[in-house]
């Protein structure tokens, strides 16, 4: 019986230190957390250009670039250290249980951000406002479009800074925001 | 509620006129020969867009495309989609178009037994014998697995699909894809892939307590207890609007994962977009767009 309640003193501390911690998170959550909303910020500088609303400038995507190559790879993982979940944070587990998959996630993250940068010179694709339609994806007349679209998983695909430096700058920057949205997906709790 | 109702009086129903009955009850509609050459590009195309390919692909762990296997928990028990590889044993390799035109239009397996709603057949209802003959053309070159998916581990009574014939005979509606007459082809496809292929209310409609979509009420109005604890928010046009969306920018973001607020999307949306929404046409995401931005209540 004793140990019930020492339990449930227990339980009740964390729930309040849970509650505390919520209205505003402290230590490394609160240093990634700041690191997902410079990267927020930058992403959303730039997304009314790519989307042909305002007028393209390079400088601007290479400086964007920067920011998310700066907060990617190794910097963006370092801030995960094992046991750092839970409220406030919105990681997933998975992150710890997964971490060779979140790294690669990261580490392309940092690729694709340096194929971005070297992208900006490239301008914006022609008449589209996105680089990579369907119709290119779809080719070869079978339900996998000859594997591009369907191999291993959310990795599939990956490419070199290279090839993602040859894009147009529109195609370049939904690739790097596809990365956000696939490492989102699989590593990031939704609360909202 | 009506329906609920509707559904308690079928189940009282039930001890009267007995449970044989019911079990052998046919149901469905034995759907014409279908002798249409398909486009295999078109059916590709289509499966995408009606995320055969994301539910029925384990990217998880990898799994070969189609090959099923990915667990659903439902609040009834957990389900696992179906292998839809060519294998003649555990996939769809033995069946025929018809058959295939009955499972993806009218939910009803080639043994006659209805399948789980959870499998957004409803939203397939008005599929034409073209778009079926396409997308059978397409599974024709999905590559065989032969390995079964896991079995359903659904709770008492919701694992007797016997139950699934009053289910359907309660909730079963046909889908809001028919145009609007008078409003512009862009919003019409829109219509035609929102309420159609692209099963939007699938997660954005709330559901009831066994599980059939609010859809005269709760249209659009968001689900806060998606299977394995996810969330759908709201998208109806007014919610939409006061969280800063414009059909350009959801157009983007079907695309790229990126919101309003420079965020990217996680969780299911991201599933959708990265398996699904960013293969279609810039037009197709147009129209999507176009049709959740603009008022379509009642349609």
């Amino acid at each position: 019986m004793k140990k019930l309640t020492v339990i449930t003193a227990f339980v009740f501390t964390s729930a309040a230190f849970a509650a505390y911690a919520h209205g505003g998170a402290t230590g490394i959550v609160k240093e990634r957390m700041d690191a997902m909303s410079a990267m927020g910020k930058a992403v959303k500088a730039i997304t009314p250009m790519m989307r042909g609303e305002i007028e393209f400038n390079a400088a601007s995507v290479r400086s964007v670039a920067k920011t998310i190559g700066n907060h990617a790879g190794a910097d963006l993982t370092e801030l995960f250290p094992e046991g750092s979940g839970g409220a406030p944070s919105e990681t997933r587990d998975a992150v710890w249980t997964n971490w060779n998959e979140f790294t690669e996630l990261a580490e392309q993250l940092e690729v694709y951000a340096d194929g971005l940068a070297r992208a900006a010179n490239n301008g914006m694709m022609a008449g589209t406002q996105s680089g990579m339609s369907s119709g290119a994806m779809m080719g070869g007349s079978s339900m996998m479009g000859g594997g591009t679209m369907m191999g291993g998983g959310m990795m599939q695909g990956a490419m070199t800074a290279d090839d993602i430096a040859g894009m147009p700058v529109d195609g370049a920057f939904a690739m790097v925001s596809q990365v956000c949205s696939a490492c989102h997906t699989k590593f990031r709790a939704e609360s909202k | 509620m009506k329906r609920i109702i509707l559904f308690g009086s079928g189940v009282a129903l039930l001890g009267i006129v007995g449970l044989g009955t019911l079990v052998i009850w046919p149901i469905g509609l034995k759907p014409d020969p279908i002798e249409l050459t398909g486009d295999v590009d078109r059916g590709a195309y289509l499966a995408r867009a009606s995320g055969c390919i994301a539910c029925h692909t384990d990217f998880e762990d990898r799994g070969a495309p189609l090959a099923g296997g990915v667990k659903l928990d439902t609040p009834f028990g957990a389900l696992y989609s179906a292998n839809l590889t060519t294998d003649p044993e555990h996939g769809i390799g033995d069946w025929t178009i018809e058959e295939f035109a009955k499972a993806v239009r009218q939910g009803i397996s080639p043994e006659g037994e209805p399948y789980y709603p959870a499998f957004t057949y409803p939203f397939y209802a008005n599929f034409t014998d073209q778009d079926i003959a396409d997308l059978w053309a397409a599974f024709q070159t999905v590559p065989a697995v032969s390995q079964p998916a896991p079995s359903h581990q659904m709770a008492f009574p919701f694992d007797q699909r016997w139950g699934l014939k009053l289910w359907r005979a309660a909730f079963l509606e046909p889908p809001r894809t028919g145009p609007i007459e008078g409003n512009d082809p862009v919003w019409n496809r829109g219509r035609e892939l929102v309420e159609g292929a692209t099963h939007c209310a699938a997660c954005h409609t709330g559901r009831n307590i066994l599980g059939a979509r609010n859809s005269d009420d709760e249209h659009f109005a968001g689900n806060p207890s998606l299977p394995g604890g996810n969330k759908a928010p709201a998208i109806d046009h007014e919610t939409l609007q006061s969280r800063d969306w414009t059909v350009d920018a959801l157009a983007y973001a079907l695309k790229t994962g990126i919101t309003p607020s420079g965020d990217a999307f996680g969780g299911s949306m991201g599933e959708v977009v990265l398996q699904g929404t960013q293969f279609l046409t810039v037009a197709d995401r147009q129209a999507i767009a176009t049709y959740l931005m603009d008022d379509h209540s009642g349609g």
